[in-house]
């Protein structure tokens, strides 16, 4: 039963959707604050590059390369969405622009491939990897076993996450003060929310949680360094982006979606392993259209209120403006 | 407040001003539009900060750095423009920012902030559902949470900038009775306004700003509206006289049928309006703000389709939603939001004034500019209309309001309109300029273009109009003659009093 | 403490200071990088320079990589302009080349004139239908433009590599024996190939493609229509407030749908000249390797939308990415062009603010006024 095609695409889902469920998570943050980063590309390629780095050079066991690795890729993609930060909140520089150069300073053709190089990544296959938590009987149990039981520390940690980010959004003094900023600046300005400071966190957040969504790829589901957008399958970060609108920017929809554009993403193989042989690049598409068909969705009148972006995403906040 | 000075690029909001208010008083900050009245509300609650001069706060100098600063001091402001949240709802906005009692705990507990916010609009006359989100509020409601915000922050300073402007007679009468129960328990009420009749019915005191300077500090029962007004403008003004025209009305040049249209939430707003301008007659429309004024004059000139009837200029119905049939008809628009809708603000003066006329002979051949000719139509509107500017390459938005105001007219004036709807035409202005307005209104007048007037302010339209029609929910609920007109009842139309 | 404000006039002069001062700061930044990683900055830009532009095979490289740059630029600016931001121009110039190698295999023995002709309207016209999807959402249901475009990019590159690499397609050689081994694309026929100009007085000779040439003219044509025209001034007002457009009774969703189309085309347009002077075919992995859309934006951003200086940049990026390819190895990692150009980019954002506003660092009251360094 385990090997039926559902569960196998399932487990497989949840795999791949793990890197866009946190880097999806970490856009989500800073455009609840107001910042729109196109960077995530670059942002997951440096924390991929900086967690593998990290597992190869520090000789501490298994368990501590791994947890230092994690923070390690968090730190170098907090790194990166600083220099956003710096440019969007505080040179009240082009959100767009700014984002789309990250991409091109960080990503596949940047940073990432330079840090790969001379930190020699390419040469090495992985010391260590994140492997399944539990013992292989539970893995074999029907059904939930290869989904829920066989999976890495990563997933379950993601899980962790979203609940948090949820709580923390919805229950939070600090989670309704971030909405404001993201809602109206000036209204939370004038309330005493230091709005500057509030960006800037959850970008840095933002920044944080793509570096583990790449290192995901780098550590747990190809534990190697290849040059390129293959690092990241392709598109993850695109894909991130284009997650948390289609999740109308709430945290237990990003996890819906992650894992449905995981399995878009491992159907194409999951299928060829089967010999069934259909286009790849339908499946892989579907993201960026259904993207596109929930974004008209959004953008109509009634639907805006209730599910749209936050309104001042995108815009500079400039307190002392005539 | 001791010798605030606060500079912006260009101009000196404040110079100087001293400003002192006692606890349990409501002192009245009254000035002209651009007096600095705002300026300095906004360095009070840390806003903005001072470039130079000190605040004291119960003898001791403070320095605000953020707006938390002075929240933390319980200095709390209703600004002219909400400061709200509008997704949130009313607890939601009330407990925003809030870091002591309830605010240190990371938790967010929804049930005691509402019963909170409950408890304090009923101690205060302040009704609103603290469920409701901020979008499903009027404006007067939305006011009231702006209160509640502040008495939650237990306020002893209450600072509020033009409150009455978006409120009927009687929510005014209500906010005043709030106000003095307020200033009855020992809090400081700061009121800014511009309207004389305010200032003495709400305030003890009175202190007032011109062009930035504070000139004089009077009791509010001992001032008269005159010797205020005085103060205010710098100079003795005559009371608002009427420029008798004696004159005939031409034929209806502007026909509106049963006109109906939807607010920009699809809510109706217009209903079945029906009203005749005949050329040469002004005829303005009076009502509290958002009555459907913005509607109305959206839907006359196609920016706004409508969603029943019909326009008529000249006896022809115009091709409805559709502002270039508008203009072709010779309807011209003085917008209500002159920057941003009368004019584009990055553009020149130049292209401004070419901004409908672009296509014509002396703006253009065929698909190409004629930088040339535009440079000179600029070069003549500006000179007719006396802007002052450095050139028609100065950028609109680096204008004063009075003279994007002239930029406006003189444009509209140029394409020899039959009709002019001019929305809230000297709003913000100060009184020198007002009047050259006024006069560019009656001359158009005179020279047989209908207008419609939609404006606020009685005072101006009783100055004005011909003809008074009355806007109430999106329905005209009376018209009179003017001069004639009795304001009181005028007043109670405008509140949604019984009328014919 | 520092206190930004916005300045009342913008000189023109800072609109030119500013940015060459940046780009200067970006250079002592690389140079940063250079020496913090092990590498002699004088050594990497003299080797850098003369790889770019130091003798005429350089140059004539340099020429090739700055043509779709050139292209994907204007079509960048050409939107940006207008507030519209079409991050498409990746996707567009994919479809550019789709459609002008059908023209050209459709047209195949008619003259070559003919040919060159049809792969220019193939090009723009696949490029302007694929840029209008976004330009119809958003002109007609008011969709965000940035991100149904930028999405629209990744669905071109999988269409491309459908047409390759899992059908039969029109475009696909399935003749040749070195296809058989890996799908490739059906070779342009001969008489398509856009001609190559030689800049003779030069020792060796200078190449310069037509696409440059016809890069050059859309830049003039773009000018032209932006400053000169009522459509430009149409659209001057959209951008800066499309309420005052429509108060001007002008058609605005005309002209938004009118711009992504524009914009489109160009980058479409691009795509024919990629075809026709460099690949001959439809490469779907070489064209997504080269990021000719994205880093496109980048040479509009740092021309601050100007046509002209778009050319210019392009120019000199071109040069950048070319000697990046020649000098690839120990002392010039592969990922410093990326690094190098995303700096220049940072560079010119963070300058931006300095023309707008003006920094004043004041003391006590009695304020002194200097003006901050760039940063």
């Amino acid at each position: 039963m385990n090997n039926s095609i559902a569960v196998v695409i399932a487990a497989s889902a949840v795999l791949y959707g793990t890197p866009l469920l946190y880097a999806g998570l970490g856009e989500l943050l800073a455009e609840r604050a107001g910042v729109l980063n196109l960077g995530v590309q670059g942002m997951m390629l440096v924390g991929a590059a900086m967690g593998f780095w990290t597992v190869q050079r520090f000789h501490v066991g298994s368990g501590g390369a791994l947890l230092t690795a994690v923070g390690v890729a968090a730190l170098a993609g907090a790194a990166m969405a600083l220099i956003h930060g710096f440019l969007v909140i505080t040179l009240r520089a082009s959100q767009i622009v700014s984002g789309l150069a990250l991409t091109i300073f960080a990503g596949a053709a940047g940073l990432s491939s330079y840090l790969g190089n001379d930190l020699n990544l390419a040469s090495n296959p992985a010391r260590h990897q994140f492997g399944a938590v539990f013992p292989s009987a539970a893995q074999h149990w029907p059904i939930v076993g290869p989904i829920l039981f066989g999976q890495n520390l990563l997933v379950y940690a993601s899980w962790f996450c979203v609940l948090a980010v949820g709580l923390y959004l919805s229950r939070t003094r600090p989670g309704l003060n971030v909405r404001a900023v993201g809602e109206s600046p000036a209204a939370a300005d004038a309330m005493g929310i230091d709005v500057i400071a509030y960006r800037y966190a959850h970008v840095l957040a933002g920044g944080a949680f793509a570096g583990v969504g790449g290192a995901c790829f780098s550590l747990a589901i190809t534990p190697q360094w290849v040059p390129g957008d293959e690092m990241i399958a392709g598109g993850a970060g695109w894909i991130a982006i284009a997650l948390v609108i289609f999740a109308f920017w709430r945290p237990d929809l990003v996890l819906v979606g992650a894992y449905l554009f995981g399995a878009f993403a491992a159907l194409p193989f999951t299928l060829q392993a089967r010999g069934v042989t259909i286009a790849p690049e339908l499946f892989q598409s579907l993201p960026y259209v259904m993207t596109v068909l929930v974004l008209v969705l959004v953008s109509s009148g009634v639907a805006k209120r209730r599910l749209g972006a936050p309104a001042a995403l995108g815009l500079p906040y400039v307190r002392e403006e005539r | 407040m001791r010798a605030i000075t606060k500079r912006f690029p260009g101009v000196l909001a404040n110079d100087r001003v001293d400003f002192e208010a006692a606890s349990g008083e409501v002192h009245a900050l009254l000035g002209e539009n651009g007096a600095g009245k705002s300026t300095l509300s906004n360095i009070l609650t840390g806003l903005y900060r001072p470039d130079e001069g000190e605040i004291e706060l119960h003898g001791k100098p403070v320095h605000f750095r953020s707006p938390r600063d002075a929240l933390d001091a319980r200095i709390g402001m209703v600004h002219q423009h909400f400061r709200l949240v509008t997704p949130f709802t009313v607890a939601e906005n009330v407990v925003l920012g809030d870091h002591r009692g309830e605010g240190r705990t990371l938790r967010l507990r929804p049930r005691a902030i509402e019963r909170r916010v409950a408890e304090l609009g009923e101690q205060y006359g302040l009704r609103v559902d603290p469920r409701a989100r901020i979008w499903q509020l009027s404006v007067g409601e939305q006011q009231r949470v702006e209160i509640l915000k502040t008495l939650y922050r237990e306020a002893r300073i209450l600072i509020l900038d033009e409150p009455t402007a978006v409120l009927t007679p009687q929510e005014s009468e209500a906010l005043f009775r709030t106000l003095r129960t307020m200033a009855a328990e020992g809090r400081t009420i700061v009121f800014i306004s511009h309207k004389l009749n305010e200032v003495k019915a709400v305030a003890d005191r009175v202190t007032v700003l011109r062009a930035g300077r504070s000139v004089a500090t009077a009791t509010a029962a001992e001032a008269t509206a005159q010797s205020l007004a005085a103060l205010m403008v710098g100079r003795e003004i005559p009371a608002p006289a009427r420029i008798a025209t004696a004159k005939r009305p031409g034929r209806p040049a502007l026909e509106l049928e049963a006109l109906c249209a939807q607010g920009d939430r699809g809510a109706p707003a217009l209903h079945e309006v029906s009203l005749t301008v005949r050329a040469g007659e002004i005829v303005a429309v009076a009502g509290v703000a958002g009555n459907g004024q913005r509607e109305l004059a959206e839907t006359i000139t196609g920016m706004r389709p409508p969603s029943g009837g019909a326009v008529k200029v000249a006896g022809v119905a115009l091709a409805t939603g559709d502002p270039r049939a508008a203009i072709a008809a010779g309807v011209a628009h003085v917008p209500e939001d002159r920057l941003g809708t009368g004019l584009a603000p990055s553009l020149s003066i130049a292209s401004n004034v070419v901004l409908k006329s672009y296509r014509s002979g002396e703006a253009s051949r065929g698909p190409f500019l004629r930088h040339g000719g535009i440079r000179r139509l600029a070069v003549e509107a500006i000179r007719r209309y006396g802007v002052s500017a450095p050139g028609p390459t100065t950028p609109a938005r680096q204008l004063s309001g009075g003279n994007l105001q002239k930029v406006v007219l003189a444009r509209e004036f140029s394409g020899k309109p039959r009709v002019l709807v001019a929305a809230s035409p000297t709003r913000g202005l100060d009184v020198g300029a007002i009047e050259t307005i006024h006069t560019y209104l009656r001359e158009a007048a005179a020279t047989g273009v209908a207008i419609l007037l939609i404006s606020e302010d009685l005072d101006e339209i009783l100055a004005l109009a011909d003809r008074i029609a009355v806007l109430y929910e999106g329905r005209i609920v009376g018209e009179r003659h003017c001069p004639g007109a009795d304001v009181g009842e005028i007043g109670l139309l405008m509140a949604g009093g019984a009328g014919t | 403490m520092i206190r930004i404000e916005r300045r009342l006039r913008q000189p023109r002069l800072l609109s030119v200071v500013v940015p060459l001062v940046s780009v200067g700061f970006a250079f002592g930044l690389i140079a940063l990088v250079l020496l913090a990683t092990g590498h002699d900055p004088g050594h990497t830009y003299g080797k850098l320079f003369r790889s770019a532009f130091g003798d005429t095979g350089a140059l004539t490289s340099t020429f090739a990589s700055a043509t779709p740059l050139v292209f994907t630029g204007l079509a960048a600016a050409a939107a940006f302009r207008m507030n519209l931001f079409n991050i498409g121009a990746e996707g567009q110039l994919y479809f550019g080349v789709v459609g002008a190698v059908a023209a050209a295999l459709l047209l195949h023995g008619a003259p070559g004139a003919v040919q060159i002709a049809g792969m220019c309207v193939g090009g723009a016209a696949l490029g302007a239908l694929w840029a209008s999807i976004p330009g119809i959402l958003r002109a007609f249901g008011r969709t965000n433009e940035i991100i149904t475009s930028l999405m629209l990019n990744y669905v071109a590159g999988l269409v491309i590599n459908f047409l390759i690499f899992d059908t039969h397609s029109y475009w696909r050689d399935t003749t040749s024996p070195s296809a058989a081994v890996f799908p490739q694309g059906k070779a342009l026929p001969d008489a398509a190939l856009w001609p190559v100009a030689t800049i003779t007085h030069a020792a060796g000779g200078v190449l310069l493609p037509l696409g440059f040439m016809v890069a050059a003219g859309a830049a003039i044509v773009l000018w032209t229509l932006y400053r000169h025209t009522r459509f430009g001034f149409e659209l001057n007002v959209i951008a800066d407030s499309p309420r005052a457009a429509r108060y001007a009774g002008m058609r605005t969703r005309r002209k938004i749908l009118a711009v992504m189309a524009l914009s489109g085309a160009i980058a479409g347009l691009g795509g024919a000249a990629q075809a026709g002077n460099f690949d001959h075919l439809l490469d779907p992995r070489g064209l997504q390797q080269q990021f000719y859309g994205y880093t496109g934006i980048v040479v509009a951003a740092l021309a601050r939308y100007n046509p002209f200086a778009v050319v210019l940049v392009a120019f000199l990026l071109g040069g950048l990415k070319n000697a990046g390819f020649a000098l690839q190895g120990a002392d010039f990692p592969s990922g410093l062009v990326g690094v190098m150009q995303g700096i220049f980019l940072f560079s010119v954002l963070g300058g931006e603010i300095l023309i707008r506003y003006r920094f004043r660092l004041k003391r006590e009251p009695g304020a002194a006024h200097l003006p901050e360094p760039v940063p």
